[in-house]
């Protein structure tokens, strides 16, 4: 904004103060999801005239984007984005040997809320215990769907 | 009340400890037991005892040595919970259903939980993969090698 020829003659301190009370405006109104009539009334409380009025509220109606970001701002728990396996069956190792046993490896990837990145969630199972975690995604799953129907 | 020294004593056990595990280790058949120890020199009698000693034992040295070998965290079980996020401080009025889950692992005699949460979708996604890793086990290649390998 600063570099815009066409404000060059405005002081920049006022510009920036401008700038920061439509942009938290935009934000307060897009958070409480507030409608036009909503704002429109708001504005011309502040003495705003029509054709102002009218101006902001097309802008405002353009948002998505910053429900989008605004929806996803947030503290969470780790949150996983993928899942990799690995089948082995181990033959031996230097305290036994014969072992022959099929064993899986799953690799959770998480994404962290707070700092960029977090070392994803490593776990080994047998046939058996994989079968349980299934067991229990699925029973998730089929509970989303019947909240879903509701 | 042998009668013998106290290093005579030790020596022998850590020689029949030595014996136990070596052969568990490999898992050696009778046979192969009783022509080992035939060398050295041991009456009858006591070589069928040792034969006995091994074969009451085996499996149990075999899952205390299988405890030693090197080990990632292992599955223990899931509990999992659904959520809507219903509002938050940047963005009031969603709808936002995720799922939460506390995962138990084991490492080695201690047991940790990890909090993890995932959207619908990659739900949905967790499961067809994981499904997927179990149906290997039933394909022909994985079954060939585990006849094979035995």
């Amino acid at each position: 904004i600063l570099d815009d020829p066409d404000l060059k003659d405005i002081d920049p301190t006022v510009l920036k103060h401008c700038h920061a009370a439509a942009a938290t405006c935009i934000l307060e109104a897009g958070k409480q999801k507030a409608d036009i009539s909503a704002i429109s009334t708001c504005l011309e409380d502040c003495k705003l005239d029509k054709e102002r009025i009218e101006q902001f509220c097309t802008e405002y109606q353009g948002r998505e984007l910053v429900t989008v970001v605004s929806c996803s701002i947030g503290r969470s728990p780790l949150h996983i984005t993928d899942v990799s396996w690995r089948l082995e069956y181990q033959i031996k190792n230097n305290q036994l040997h014969k072992t022959y046993q099929p064993s899986y490896l799953v690799t959770l990837n998480v994404e962290s809320s707070d700092s960029g990145s977090h070392p994803d969630v490593s776990f080994s199972c047998t046939m058996e215990q994989l079968q349980d975690l299934v067991g229990k995604l699925k029973d998730a799953a089929k509970s989303l769907e019947r909240a879903t129907q509701m | 009340k042998l009668n013998v020294g106290v290093d005579t004593i030790q020596h022998g056990v850590e020689g029949l400890v030595y014996l136990l595990t070596e052969s568990s280790k490999l898992m050696i058949s009778e046979v192969d037991f009783q022509d080992s120890i035939h060398v050295l020199g041991f009456s009858d009698e006591l070589n069928k005892s040792l034969l006995q000693l091994y074969l009451d034992n085996r499996k149990e040295i075999r899952s205390i040595l299988g405890e030693l070998a090197p080990r990632l965290p292992s599955y223990h079980s899931l509990e999992w919970r659904l959520d809507v996020q219903l509002a938050s401080r940047s963005l009031r009025q969603q709808i936002k259903p995720t799922v939460t889950m506390k995962l138990h692992l084991n490492q080695s005699e201690d047991q940790s939980a990890q909090v993890l949460q995932t959207d619908p979708a990659t739900l949905l996604h967790l499961i067809q993969q994981l499904e997927q890793a179990l149906g290997e086990m039933k394909m022909n290649h994985c079954r060939r090698i585990v006849r094979n390998m035995k």
